[in-house]
């Protein structure tokens, strides 16, 4: 891999704080470090952008790209290394420095204000043109945005409200508001995650356009086939290092993704160590379709632990909203324990015997302010309700059983009427895993169950899942981390543009493996 | 509680802090330095029992509403027609009785009054749920409605004759020396304590208010509630409306409600910053109550001009809403 890499690596020598020779550089960093409390999020990596180069920068979750990306945008301070931007050493206190030698950053979600129109956002970090220093010209900014607009090739009204627009209408703006501010270099930070194919092509073509006129990017993606596509060249960060930077020329699918999981990384052996399950089939899933699912069908058995990978937006995740329907139906059937069933509501799949743990614990599971046991409970009262009128709660057979979940599951807690606000990620996503299986739940849909929890308690609840299928109730898993199927699953569904695009099950459910199937297409490159 | 005490990892310290404290005692503490200032200023008229009871008597019609509105406050829900609603309780009280002297009694009377709020808080329940309007809007358009509607019925003319005797019982009736309003309040207070504490409707209610999201998905139905939050507030508040009648032995088409709608807010949000700071609960709100009652009548009692009771309400609605949000705050 090392010696794939066209990175002119200067050579240093400690306190020659020089910037590599080459003047087409624009942005240099070098043997960069950041270290947070207990751990070290950057280790001495080096990035160069080239002068109207598109620049891929790759990795996993918590490989460093935020970080890099703060550290280069004056965001925060390296605890080491330096930067260089056109040659000469920089030091950014704040973004603002940044943005004044021509860094800018295009967020995921563009930050435009939705309701102002696309002129006013393109004046939102400067001042809009004034008539006698106090009313605001708009004849002038109208002139002034439409010239902005013309550079980047949007054909667009910019009194229009930006709410209005399409998402790759958006990313435009966005990227001419940061060429209006005088930006050198831009830097997009997954940009293209709302966007739909055709969307995609289109902003590709701008930022061609764009390079060709002098502008450098660095692109930020999980999407490597659109990195590919558009990338001249491409670097890999994982757990903080660079992993490799290659040009277009020496690019290869295959390097591409070990530099990002990590080529010849240990199997995990306690991990899908039992084979799947052959008993009977206790959710069957036949053609089902709603939002990003185009058509799912699937067979879960008892026992069973389940993936469904993929990138975002490819219907991995939104097939479990869809089963738990959380999201309408549009077409398809589902049977559970061979009888067909109609969901409609997430009451409905309850009551059928579905469990969802949805990704974000605090918008959509916690219940906040409220104790322990007012979360576990929450979706089981009614089995503490002691007449059919008023329905009064039994309190002391609902504190029994959350207290039997809590001590089940080693919950870590002050004290069961606790705030949950009080408890951590762990053990809070132990509550919630409690819920359910204090409801009696047979099918478990786990939508990232390890997110924002600790190593310690990302083993505990893998345990716990395995426990959970190891009673006899089904499991469909989804992670945003494609390294934690693998460790949990026993058979992994990929899905691909809302469908699955394959199978993989025991030794065969490599994390290269997964993503390739992921990602797509000819494995020509 | 053996069972868990090994799980007691402690992770929080506990130590005394005096901002916590006071935000979870701090509208007590100040309601128990009223009543010591109060009574030593005039400790031959505040200190009685006869005082109490008139206090309580005076804010009868307040908790009652007030309690109403803790129960869809709880959910998340701001009751703005609270003020017309008492207003129509009343009114529509009066009117049948008479309009229909024969055939309508004091019962029927209270009952179809009653039923009418409740059929519009439903309706309210109805327009948050079904067509996505926000309850601080909705209501505000029913309210109008209310308003318009019995100014149009009652040509503006309040009814003060052909009212029945038996109808003045309700608001000026007493048992044993305790007069029926303060009866009144206490059990609607009673009720739905036992309601919003005790029974699966109030926690459904709390967690609805908590997160609507994690509610829905743990199979609560959430889009039923609403309706059944702001039926009983309506149906408490038109309740309000019939007592205020009675004590008048008139039915007014316009305002009756008016001069109760800041107060019942003030009295929950006073509420929300006691004992459970953040959360709506029925003893909140009567601390809240009487919190008010007894300054307004502490005040009258010493002489002090009325502007004066605006002023302090405001103030003391300030404090204790600041030292609730502190604490708050300091949780995120």
């Amino acid at each position: 891999m090392s010696s794939s890499n066209a990175q002119t690596a200067p050579s240093r020598t400690d306190g020659a704080e020089v910037a590599t020779s080459d003047p087409e550089v624009v942005l240099e960093v070098r043997g960069v470090v950041k270290d947070f409390p207990g751990t070290r999020a950057l280790d001495d990596v080096d990035l160069a952008v080239r002068r109207g180069e598109v620049h891929a920068l790759l990795g996993e979750n918590g490989a460093g790209k935020s970080t890099l990306i703060r550290v280069i945008c004056g965001a925060s301070r390296p605890t080491a290394g330096a930067l260089f931007v056109g040659g000469q050493l920089v030091e950014f206190a704040s973004p603002q420095q940044a943005q004044a030698l021509g860094i800018a950053v295009v967020h995921q979600h563009f930050n435009l204000a939705p309701q102002l129109s696309v002129a006013e956002n393109l004046f939102l970090s400067r001042s809009l043109p004034r008539r006698a220093g106090i009313f605001v010209n708009w004849s002038e900014t109208r002139r002034q945005a439409e010239k902005l607009l013309a550079r980047v090739g949007l054909n667009i009204d910019p009194m229009t409200e930006v709410s209005q627009l399409r998402p790759d209408e958006s990313a435009m703006v966005a990227i001419a508001k940061a060429i209006g501010s005088d930006a050198k270099i831009i830097i997009l930070d997954e940009p293209t995650s709302a966007l739909l194919p055709a969307e995609v092509s289109i902003l590709f073509g701008h930022m061609r356009r764009l390079a060709s006129e002098g502008h450098s990017f660095l692109y930020v993606s999980h999407r490597l086939a659109e990195v590919f596509e558009i990338a001249d060249r491409v670097t890999v960060l994982r757990d903080g290092k660079r992993a490799g930077a290659w040009a277009r020329a020496d690019l290869s699918r295959r390097t591409v993704i070990e530099a990002i999981v990590g080529a010849g990384k240990p199997w995990i052996e306690d991990a899908a160590a039992a084979k799947s399950p052959s008993g009977a089939a206790i959710l069957v899933a036949e053609d089902l379709a709603g939002g990003r699912v185009e058509s799912l069908s699937f067979e879960l058995r008892a026992g069973e632990i389940l993936g469904f990978a993929g990138l975002p937006g490819s219907g991995a995740e939104e097939a479990l909203d869809l089963l738990f329907a959380r999201n309408p139906v549009r077409r398809g059937l589902l049977k559970m324990n061979g009888r067909a069933s109609t969901l409609r509501t997430p009451r409905d799949a309850k009551n059928a015997g579905l469990a969802l743990v949805p990704k974000n614990r605090h918008a959509e599971s916690l219940l906040p302010g409220a104790s322990v046991r007012e979360n576990i409970s929450l979706p089981n009262l009614n089995r503490f309700v002691t007449d059919p009128f008023a329905r009064f709660i039994h309190r002391g057979r609902e504190s029994a059983e959350a207290r039997r979940i809590a001590v089940r599951l080693a919950i870590r807690m002050p004290s069961l009427e606790a705030s949950i606000d009080s408890l951590s990620g762990g053990n809070q996503q132990k509550a919630i895993l409690g819920r359910w299986l204090s409801s009696g739940a047979k099918i478990f849909m786990l939508n990232s169950p390890t997110a924002a929890v600790d190593i310690g308690a990302k083993a505990e609840i893998y345990r716990l899942i395995r426990e959970i299928a190891a009673s006899g109730a089904g499991v469909i898993f989804t992670s945003t981390e494609v390294e934690e199927f693998p460790r949990v699953c026993q058979r992994v569904s990929v899905f691909r543009d809302g469908r699955i695009a394959g199978e993989l099950s025991g030794a065969d459910a490599t994390e290269t493996n997964i993503m390739q199937l992921a990602v797509g297409g000819a494995d020509g490159r | 509680m053996d069972a868990d005490a090994g799980l007691h990892g402690g992770e929080r310290k506990v130590r005394f802090d005096l901002a916590a404290w006071l935000a979870r005692f701090g509208t007590i503490v100040s309601l128990g330095v009223l009543l010591v200032v109060f009574s030593l200023a005039r400790s031959d008229v505040f200190p009685t029992v006869d005082n109490l009871l008139n206090i309580m008597n005076q804010v009868s019609i307040l908790g009652t509403m007030a309690f109403g509105l803790t129960v869809c406050l709880v959910m998340g829900l701001f009751d703005l027609s609270i003020a017309a609603m008492a207003t129509l309780g009343g009114y529509v009280a009066t009117f049948l009785l008479v309009t229909y002297p024969d055939s309508v009694g004091v019962p029927l009377a209270v009952i179809v009054s009653l039923g009418v709020a409740a059929i519009i808080g439903i309706g309210n329940g109805l327009i948050v749920s079904y067509l996505g309007i926000s309850a601080f809007i909705a209501t505000l358009a029913t309210g109008s409605i209310i308003t318009g509607a019995m100014l149009g019925i009652s040509n503006s003319k309040t009814i003060i004759t052909g009212i029945p005797d038996e109808f003045m019982i309700i608001g000026q009736g007493a048992v044993y020396g305790v007069s029926n309003p303060i009866i009144i309040m206490l059990a609607i207070g009673l009720i739905l304590w036992l309601l919003l504490e005790h029974t699966q409707l109030g926690r459904h209610l709390y967690a609805i208010g908590g997160s609507a999201e994690a509610s829905r998905l743990s199979g609560i139905a959430v889009k039923r509630y609403a309706p059944i939050a702001l039926a009983i507030c309506a149906l408490c508040a038109g309740l309000g409306g019939l007592m205020a009648a009675s004590v008048l032995g008139a039915g007014r088409p316009q305002g009756v409600g008016d001069t109760y709608l800041l107060n019942a807010f003030a009295a929950v949000f006073i509420g929300a910053s006691s004992l459970r700071p953040g959360k709506f609960h029925i003893v909140g709100t009567l601390i809240g109550v009487m919190l008010i009652g007894v300054i307004n009548n502490g005040l009258s009692i010493l002489g002090v001009p009325t502007y004066w009771q605006y002023i302090v309400q405001g103030v003391l609605l300030i404090v204790a809403l600041f030292s609730a949000g502190l604490l708050t705050m300091r949780r995120r």
